[in-house]
């Protein structure tokens, strides 16, 4: 914008001073402005974009999608940003290499399966005169898993040792295990509605799982969360249980993973967490 | 601090190159004071970029900018606003930005601070030299902008240069085109700009001395160019400039008029009677001068001068004047008569003024004068008798004559006898007057060297001559010069082969036609380089709305809105997308080479039988899966891909391949081509 009013303020200045050649100089400007336009164009021209695949991040993280710039064989690329709406800018230059890998962090707002925006490819390379940029969908996605929340987790680790059939319970939902006391928050569900027709006041029922030691990480362990605090809960839980290299499993409404212990695991019961609809 | 809005390293040193080449020009113009500070404040930025210093605090900023107004002040009320005093404070404020520059924002405003300091410098000069000097402080300016650009990490100086030059140079072909379309517009309020304190040259008043002062100077006048070959000779270049027809005993001086009344008239007058006092014949002469600024509104034309340009007017003694005092170069256009009468009948006025003397003095000039014109017969020979008097006498032409006495009209011709032109012509002037003739002194410059690159004759000031006018019954007034009477070799040759022994000629200047004369190649550079100036003065400098009407009509015919702004637009178009094509590639610029192409064309047709190559699948993973699914062409595939790596990547000749190796890579890829099922269905094209 100076540059321009450098321009036009050179160029009153010729026609008051009668000048020729400062009418020449602020040609030039123009001239040099005009170019520059194509010099950015051409900055971008040709330059290659391509979506690699991202790693998953817990929610709340910012999602860094890779994104590879390639080149065309003696050109060069100075200069760029890339940069998703509401996200971080990141700089590239392709001077030295034919390609490169860059991140981009877009903040994640949700679970699931996120579909990156549109990439915007900016430059102002090589006056800073004016802005070439570029929007492109690079069709990029990337996983995004519950946010962790830390709670204490003594509940489950103690005495999950024992033989087999010894039913150490816990409130569960697999199998009924008798009458209790009705207590306000209860779900309506578990109320006995036959004893109350009976008119023997509200009772409910009462599950338990029974427990090996192979841990289940289950759905109603966290009874009377919400969906996504029970899922951020579990995923907590996921992350504590993998680090000790534990074996264990999932069971969440309509999935059931297996008990097993290592990175494969971690990563599918992550994945199901990330894309578990419905709930509660 | 966000690293984006940070000043990188290079850009920064890249500005202060731009500063000091915009601020160089301006050394010798601005005052000592300013050159200091802004030679400090460089300093200061550098010492802040080695991290020695830092920059200045509130306090300091504030004092700077009282200092640099009171300052301002004290300068305005010195030498008055001017763009001298603007010009110093526009590079005051620029420097004061220098130390404070912290962010990209900052070093933008002193970029545009830069590009309107290179405009300064051509308000003082605008010849071929700045312009090329101009041409690399834009350089270094855009040199600048772009390291702005670049991200820290390319450390990459001379890539930035070499981008800011074919920038410039690209820029070049659309300047081009605006420079000489874009309509020129009147200026909007009229300023006086600053002579480039050039001579002033021959003056309205000439006293002893005057014009040898000017014969040691080797700056040049003027430049003239003849129409044709109509350029007379050497014996013949007069350059008439103005007409002393008083004198007081010392100084031969310009009867101004009192009023302006008395101006009006003398206008009046002269056209009124143009054609009653004036009698030509002969070819009139057509020429084109380009005078450098004096500072005077005078300006120069051959004997009877009538001037072609606008803004020049003629006086009752045919000299000629601009409207205004001469600043910049100017370029007029004159016709001139070499054969002409004027004045045959002189009024009565103009004859008295043309007799005055003063009342007494020079008794003995005065006796000389009154025998010598009792001995002959007419007017005319008592004129030649005195030039005869000059040459058969011991007289000298010199730059450096004796001082002369209290009568120094009787010293000079009977005592000393050595003198520059205007000793002659003031002293032939008083022994006519004395006889009753009519006469005049005229003042302006005689000879030229001629640039023979350019066909031009460049007028220097030491070309400054004086000669005189005589009044001769029913020959109206007749050109006399006594210099010539006494140094022949002035007239004939010119004033460098009169004066070649004389010390004191030009010993102003060293670089000048006499003393580079001798040496043949450096005199040839010399009129070389002063040719380009010339051109580039008439063609470039001298550009402005009248030529580029002229130059419009002969191209296009009738100016009008609508044509202007067609022929702007498609000759802009033009140079844009010329220069657009030099700067966008549009093809894609992928480079395969023989073997490449060879060996997509093979996996091509492997995949018509379900084997195409995967992207980025490399030639042996390729070859690998490919025998897999066909066993039958392992021999083939082997061979191939085997002479295709060897080309490609082992070959000495770096990808491209031999002839032999090639030819070897094209059998193979034939065998294996054999193998296949013929899919085309005109056959298989060998090779």
């Amino acid at each position: 914008m100076l540059f321009v009013l450098a321009s036009i303020l050179i160029f009153i200045a010729a026609i008051n001073y009668a000048v020729s050649l400062a009418f020449g100089l602020a040609f030039l400007m123009i001239a040099v402005f005009i170019l520059s336009i194509l010099y950015a164009f051409n900055n971008l021209n040709q330059l290659k974009l391509e979506g690699l695949a991202s790693p998953p991040v817990y929610c709340g993280e910012a999602a860094g999608f890779k994104v590879l710039i390639s080149r065309m064989a003696d050109r060069r690329h100075e200069s760029l940003e890339l940069v998703f709406p509401d996200g971080a800018t990141t700089h590239a230059d392709l001077v030295s290499l034919d390609q490169q890998e860059v991140t981009v962090f877009v903040p994640t707002t949700r679970r699931g399966e996120f579909k990156a925006p549109r990439l915007r490819i900016t430059t102002f390379y090589p006056l800073g005169l004016c802005r070439a940029w570029s929007v492109v969908d690079l069709n990029l996605q990337c996983l995004v898993y519950p946010k962790p929340i830390t709670f204490v987790m003594n509940e489950f680790n103690s005495g999950s040792s024992g033989n087999d059939d010894a039913a150490i319970s816990k409130e569960g939902s697999e199998d009924f295990y008798g009458l209790r006391e009705y207590v306000v928050g209860d779900p309506m569900r578990q109320v006995a509605w036959k004893n109350v027709a009976r008119g023997q006041g509200m009772q409910v029922k009462q599950f338990v799982d029974y427990v090996d030691d192979r841990l289940w990480l289950d759905w109603d362990m966290f009874y009377g969360f919400s969906t996504e605090e029970r899922l951020s809960r579990l995923c907590y839980c996921v992350l504590q249980l993998s680090r000790a290299n534990k074996p264990y499993g999932l069971r969440i409404p309509g999935i059931t993973i297996p008990p097993a212990s290592g990175v494969g695991q971690r990563n599918k019961i992550l994945r199901q967490l990330a894309l578990f609809e419905g709930g509660a | 601090m966000d690293i984006a809005l940070q000043i990188p390293r290079n850009a920064l040193i890249w500005t202060l190159v731009a500063v000091v080449a915009v601020m160089l020009p301006q050394v010798t113009r601005m005052p000592s004071w300013v050159i200091f500070i802004a030679a400090m404040c460089v300093a200061w930025r550098l010492l802040i970029y080695a991290g020695k210093l830092d920059f200045p605090g509130r306090l300091l900023r504030t004092g700077l900018v009282i200092f640099t107004l009171i300052l301002t002040m004290t300068q305005i009320r010195n030498i008055g606003v001017g763009l001298d005093s603007a010009a110093s404070l526009l590079a005051l404020g620029f420097v004061f930005k220098l130390i404070e520059m912290r962010y990209k924002r900052d070093i933008y405003i002193v970029i545009s601070l830069c590009f309107v300091m290179t405009l300064v410098i051509f308000l003082y000069s605008q010849s071929a030299l700045t312009t090329l000097y101009v041409g690399l402080t834009v350089t270094i300016i855009i040199s600048a902008m772009i390291a702005l650009n670049r991200s820290g990490i390319v450390n990459d100086n001379r890539g930035t240069a070499m981008l800011a030059a074919r920038m410039v140079l690209q820029a070049i072909p659309l300047t081009v085109v605006l420079f000489m379309v874009f309509p020129r517009i009147a200026p909007l309020w009229a300023v006086p700009l600053p002579s480039g304190g050039g001579m002033t040259g021959v003056s309205d008043e000439m006293s002893p001395g005057d014009l040898a002062m000017l014969g040691r100077s080797a700056d040049l006048a003027f430049r003239a160019q003849f129409e044709g070959d109509s350029a007379p000779g050497h014996e013949d270049l007069y350059w008439r400039g103005l007409v002393l027809d008083n004198y007081d005993g010392f100084t031969w001086s310009r009867t101004r008029s009192n009023s302006a009344f008395d101006n009006a008239m003398d206008t009046a007058d002269f056209r009124f009677r143009w054609e009653g006092r004036v009698e030509t014949s002969g070819e009139p002469v057509n020429y084109n001068i380009i005078l450098e600024p004096t500072r005077q509104p005078w300006v120069f034309g051959l004997h009877l001068a009538e001037p072609a340009s606008r803004n020049l007017n003629q006086t009752r003694n045919f000299e000629m004047f601009n409207s205004g005092l001469i600043t910049q170069r100017i370029s007029y256009d004159v016709t001139s008569y070499m054969e002409n009468q004027t004045d045959l009948i002189l009024l009565s006025y103009a004859r008295r003024r043309s007799l005055q003397l003063p009342e007494g003095g020079n008794e003995q000039s005065r006796q000389f004068a009154e025998q010598l014109r009792a001995s002959v017969a007419s007017d005319m020979d008592y004129a030649n008798a005195v030039l005869a008097h000059f040459r058969t006498n011991e007289f000298f032409y010199s730059l450096n004559p004796p001082l002369l006495g209290d009568n120094r009209v009787d010293d000079f011709l009977f005592n000393t006898q050595e003198g520059f032109c205007e000793h002659y012509a003031s002293t032939f002037a008083f022994l006519m007057r004395a006889a009753g003739i009519p006469t005049r002194v005229v003042v302006g410059y005689h000879g030229a060297e001629y640039n023979r690159f350019e066909n031009y004759m460049m007028v220097y000031q030491y070309n400054a001559h004086a000669w005189n006018e005589i009044w001769i019954e029913g020959q109206g007034w007749v050109r006399m010069d006594p210099t010539g009477a006494v140094s022949p070799d002035r007239i004939r040759l010119g004033v460098e082969a009169a004066l070649r022994n004389d010390p004191a000629f030009m010993d102003q200047s060293l670089f000048s036609a006499a003393r580079l004369g001798g040496i043949n190649w450096l005199n040839n550079l010399r009129l070389r380089l002063d040719a380009i100036e010339y051109e580039w003065n008439r063609r470039v400098v001298n550009y402005d709305e009248d030529v580029q009407i002229e130059i419009f009509e002969q191209f296009f015919g009738d100016v009008t809105e609508r044509k202007v702004l067609i022929v702007l637009f498609v000759m802009a178009a033009i140079a844009i997308g010329g220069v657009g094509l030099t700067i966008i590639n549009l093809r894609p610029t992928h480079h395969r080479t023989q073997a490449d192409k060879l060996y997509f064309k093979v996996s091509k047709e492997l995949a018509r039988i379900g084997l195409a190559r995967n992207k980025g699948e490399g030639p042996l993973s390729y070859r690998d899966r490919v025998v897999a699914q066909r066993p039958e062409l392992k021999n083939e595939m082997d061979t191939f891909v085997g002479h295709y790596l060897a080309l490609t990547y082992q070959s000495k000749s770096g990808g491209e391949g031999s002839r032999s190796e090639l030819a070897t890579l094209r059998s193979a890829a034939l065998q294996l081509r054999r193998r296949l099922p013929p899919l085309r269905r005109f056959g298989i094209r060998a090779g």
